[in-house]
């Protein structure tokens, strides 16, 4: 459960926070792929998250 | 649009599309068939390829166009449905499990479940279809532009039809071939992971045409946006905060509202641990599938071919070969067609089941199930030709995004419905059906009539938020129906009473909620009983099969007539129907025909149930309630192993427990009989445990029980639970087999009479035999003193008599000290067959039996452990029995063999055998068989202790197995002597 607290925090603060990151994006000198390894980040996180849930409900 | 692109034959992209959709008929028929093995079409991964069914023609034309207004903000709908599935396991988990208990189908089934109304169904299903349309219409538009700007076609829309037509023909034959909704289509799964894999495949290679092709790889790319794109990235306006994440809660919603994603997600019935896999097998799908857009719009204005076509269309301009345009329109009607087959499917469901079947109940149709897939194979072709009208019917005027966004804000009306289902048990029906009425109005007035009908939006902003006027009509429109549909249904919830089935359905809805059903009895009895009642509703055929179905599921059998299995059983039929007619029918027929017995008596809560249940979720308990469960997991252990039987009785008679003690005690099942009534037991128990309960006390002691051929005797105690308020009564019973003790007490009874009758025997013995020795004597001296021929003979007599009375004095005193060994001997090693072979001589001496023949098969060598003269005495008693038994010319056989660690020696007669009541007193002083004068009765009580000395027993067969008469002694003597063994030593009774 303490897994599905991290998720839910994660995601909420993913919606209340996002706008403040995609501001950043289209600025010069971003790399355009900035985006998308966040992207990536957050799913090897969601697959750690998931991983330590199999372990948690062994 | 421009007709210049027009560098694809119209022959040739016919030939491309129809090529494509036979590559999918014939990928499904070898699917079908079984040419693809079920470890490749199971494959977790093709549930999450099935669920990029979330990525329709949108995430091919609609997201460029949204880049291209945008920039990043196309990523909400990526983002949102992202969200959405990385919540799995506090938001879609539960869902699932709703939907797979309750066999709820589709969105609609799952409001009507939960606020427990058929309208409710039908409302959803209704703002479904309007909202769903425009995505349909985005489907088909996409279509009829492509067609239009790759072959310059003067009618794209009849093209288009063409593909919707093969579409909903494809939907027919693979998704509609089963009757019930709640069923994993292997195949339909596998196609639409197909699609998956095409549209993926080919937005990648246009993707790294654009990265490769177009721009020299990642630092060109970057060079030209930092430098020359600078200008392009200054014309596209970033949305704001409030808009971005507004997009993000509408694709949110979309991932668990909109009719095709809920399909795949929870009808589709897959495991929970590849659900939770989607949480991040799905958002790399998404990712994947979102790289090229950007890269395909900026090699599009690198080029500066950004104004020759829509923006939504940019791809088919990537590049001057025509493969590239194939490889776009490509990608573009696996995401069309992909997602029309499964929402039409998912619609089609919902309209039959919320609409029509509402409408018309199935009363008894002859075939149900044909009439039902037919039925919805009728809907899903009205459903995408419903789409096509639509398409047709608001022109080709509108871009890409206003239909979706329409399309998404309609469906999110859903959502606060959803979220209060979930998480707020105290929502209504009247409260969800107000908010959803009041939002969906919102949102016909200000998206879709203007979509429809080209009049200027309605959008009414309410006082206080003026400040959204000159926000997108998208916005603000999503905003208030949001909002004045949350708020319209916590206030009408809040003003207006819940009846007791909705709250009852909350319960069964609420997440973490443990359901709390009640016992109530049914009327029917059996599984028999359920077929007639249900045959009215649904013909014989459909009933029987029902019925069997869901016997097969809970594994139980058509006689199980235990309440709890009943209610089970009805239980899981509506559960079957629900899947096959939606949740309002099938409750409908079931309440109608199996309607439960209305007796006066006061429902009690179900704790069977509530304690399997309990055990299902034991998973999902945290926390406070993971300690207290584990608790009540080792109260229960400590009852079911409890070494005594336990068995306990609802205040209904109903059987709530019966522990492993009992179930070995009975040889019943705990699992067969729980559940039962108390007077529907199996014998004896239904009649046992009753008697216990009109007991004015609460024990029976060593009642006599038949159990297994053999009499135990039980005792019996009792317990009441009174009920009040917070506990649920009963009566706890408990059962002790006291069978060992009775015997032991019997055999002390029996010890004593021999003790007993032994004493007496010696004092009678010794009383006579003075007198009886002094009459011989006497009788004796009359022969010399007399010669007398009638005294002489009177002498014999009285000798003779004497003789006779001596023999039994010695008889008595025999017994009186049989099993005290008097000799003071230690057991020595005594050959069976010298024993028997000198009790043989013995016997041939007396006058009587001479013509009974002998035969001795004892072997020489075999040895026991005993006195061999009182075993000498054992068988000169046992023998003379089988002599006195046999017929003149009759045999008697002693045979001895090794068995195990005892000699078994047995003595057969062929003689007139034993009675069987004889039998049973055989060895007890005083029975006998003979005539009267003839035997005292104290032989074999004589044997028996005798051998009970030599720590052997003893067993009578009449007739002995596989002769038609006569009588076999058998005797098992040890052949090692045990530690202590020294019988020398006086006994303290003695």
């Amino acid at each position: 459960m303490y897994v599905y607290r991290i998720m839910l925090l994660l995601v909420f603060g993913g919606y209340l926070l996002s706008p403040l990151l995609m501001s950043g994006w289209s600025s010069p000198g971003v790399a355009w792929y900035r985006p998308f390894v966040i992207w990536g980040v957050l799913i090897a996180l969601t697959l750690w998250l998931e991983q330590k849930r199999k372990l948690d409900e062994r | 649009m421009s007709a210049e692109l027009a560098n694809m034959p119209l022959v040739h992209l016919l030939a491309l599309g129809s090529g494509y959709l036979l590559v999918l008929f014939l990928f499904a028929l070898a699917v079908e068939r079984g040419w693809i093995g079920r470890g490749l079409t199971r494959h977790p991964a093709v549930y999450t390829l099935a669920l990029g069914v979330y990525a329709s023609a949108w995430a091919i034309y609609g997201s460029l166009e949204l880049t291209a207004s945008s920039g990043y903000g196309y990523l909400a709908y990526y983002l949102g449905v992202a969200g959405a599935f990385l919540l799995a396991p506090v938001l879609l988990v539960p869902i699932q499990r709703m939907t797979r208990t309750y066999q709820l189908a589709s969105l609609a089934d799952l409001f009507a479940f939960r606020f427990r109304s058929r309208w409710v169904g039908t409302l959803i299903t209704v703002v479904s279809l309007l909202a769903v349309l425009p995505l349909l219409a985005l489907q088909v538009q996409t279509l009829g532009d492509s067609i239009h700007l790759l072959t310059g076609s003067t009618s794209p829309g009849r093209w288009a039809l063409a593909f919707c037509a093969l579409s909903a023909l494809f939907a027919m034959l693979f998704g509609a071939r089963h009757s019930r909704l709640h069923a994993r289509h292997d195949t339909l799964l596998a196609v639409i992971a197909f699609e998956s894999v095409v549209k993926l495949g080919a937005m990648l290679m246009l993707g790294a045409v654009a990265l490769f092709g177009v721009f020299d790889g990642s630092a060109d790319l970057q060079a030209w946006l930092d430098g020359p794109g600078q200008l392009h990235q200054a014309a596209i306006s970033q949305p704001d905060a409030a808009h971005w994440r507004t997009l993000l809660l509408l694709f949110f919603a979309a991932a668990l509202l909109m009719p095709h994603m809920f399909h795949i997600t929870f009808a589709e019935t897959l495991s929970r641990r590849t659900l939770l896999q989607a949480s991040w097998t799905l958002p790399l799908f998404l990712l994947l599938m979102a790289i090229p857009v950007p890269l395909i719009l900026w090699a599009a204005q690198a080029q500066g071919h950004d104004q020759a076509v829509a923006s939504a269309y940019l791809a088919f301009v990537l590049a001057d070969t025509p493969w590239v345009g194939a490889l776009a329109f490509l990608a573009g009607l696996a995401a069309a067609s992909g997602t029309m087959i499964i929402i039409s499917l998912a619609l089609s469901g919902m309209i039959l089941n919320h609409v029509l079947l509402v409408a018309h109940p199935p009363e008894a149709q002859p075939n149900l199930y044909r009439w039902l897939r037919w039925l919805r194979r009728a809907l899903i072709a009205a459903v995408i030709l419903g789409g096509w009208l639509f398409y047709r019917l608001i022109g080709v005027h509108h871009d890409l995004t206003t239909l979706g966004l329409t399309a998404f804000v309609g469906m999110a009306q859903c959502l606060p419905g959803l979220l209060a289902l979930l998480y707020w048990p105290g929502a209504n029906r009247k409260g969800m059906v107000s908010g959803l009425t009041v939002g969906t109005l919102v949102w016909l007035a200000g998206l879709w009539l203007p979509l429809l009908t080209g009049l200027p939006a309605l959008v009414i902003v309410p006082p206080g938020l003026e400040g959204l006027a000159g926000e997108p009509t998208w916005y603000v429109v999503a905003l208030v129906s949001l909002a004045a549909n949350s708020l319209t249904l916590i206030l009408v919830s809040l003003a207006t009473p819940t009846s007791v089935g909705e709250r009852a359905a909350a319960e069964a809805c609420s997440v973490d909620a443990v359901i709390r059903p009640k016992r109530l009895p049914l009327l029917a009895a059996t599984g028999a009983d359920f077929k007639r009642h249900l045959a009215r509703a649904l013909g014989d055929k459909v009933a029987e099969r029902e019925v069997e179905r869901a016997l097969t599921d809970l594994g139980l059998s058509p006689l199980d007539g235990r309440p709890y299995a009943l209610r089970r059983l009805r239980d899981r039929i509506q559960a079957n129907l629900s899947g096959l007619m939606g949740p309002s029918v099938a409750q409908d027929i079931v309440d109608r025909y199996l309607p439960y017995r209305h007796g006066g008596e006061e429902a009690t809560d179900d704790i069977h149930f509530v304690e399997s249940r309990l055990e299902a979720y034991r998973s999902r308990l945290t926390g406070l309630a993971r300690e207290l469960d584990g608790l009540r997991r080792y109260h229960r252990r400590i009852l079911a192993r409890l070494p005594v039987g336990l068995c306990t009785l609802g205040v209904d008679d109903e059987l709530l427990m019966w522990n492993d003690a009992l179930a070995e005690l009975s040889g019943i099942d705990g699992t067969s009989v729980v559940g039962a009534r108390r007077d529907g037991l199996p014998a004896p128990w239904g009649e046992l445990l009753g008697r216990l309960l009109a007991e004015p006390g609460d024990h029976l002691y060593k009642q006599p029980v038949e159990l297994d051929g053999t009499t135990r005797y039980l005792t019996l105690h009792r317990a009441e639970l009174p009920a009040d308020d917070d506990l649920r009564g009963g009566t706890v019973i408990l059962i002790e087999d006291h069978s060992e003790l009775k015997w032991l007490e019997d055999e002390l009874v029996h010890a004593a009479r021999l003790a007993s009758i032994g004493q007496l025997a010696a004092g009678v013995a010794h009383e006579i035999g003075n007198p009886i020795t002094g009459i011989s004597s006497l009788a004796q001296n009359l022969r010399y003193d007399t010669d007398d021929p009638q005294l002489l003979e009177s002498a014999e007599q009285i000798q003779q008599l004497t003789d006779r009375v001596s023999r039994i004095v010695s008889s008595l005193v025999g017994f009186a000290h049989g099993g005290r060994h008097v000799s003071g001997s230690r057991f020595t090693p005594v050959a069976i067959a010298s024993v028997t072979e000198e009790a043989l001589h013995l016997i041939r001496l007396a006058r009587s039996g001479e013509d009974v023949r002998y035969r001795n098969f004892c072997p020489p060598d075999l040895e026991v452990i005993g006195d061999a003269q009182r075993l000498q005495q054992v068988m000169i008693n046992l023998l003379s029995n089988a002599r006195d038994a046999s017929e003149p010319d009759g045999a008697v056989s002693i045979a001895a063999e090794r068995d195990g660690d005892m000699v078994l020696v047995s003595v057969t007669d062929e003689g007139h055998g034993l009675d069987a009541h004889v039998r049973d007193h055989l060895f007890e002083p005083f029975t006998t068989t003979k005539p009267p004068g003839e035997g005292t009765g104290l032989g074999l009580p004589l044997v028996y202790s005798i051998i009970a000395e030599h720590h052997g027993r003893i067993e009578i067969d009449s007739p002995p197995p596989g002769q038609a008469r006569g009588t076999r002694i058998s005797l098992w003597l040890p052949t090692e002597r045990e530690d202590g063994d020294t019988t020398d030593e006086p006994d303290s009774d003695r």
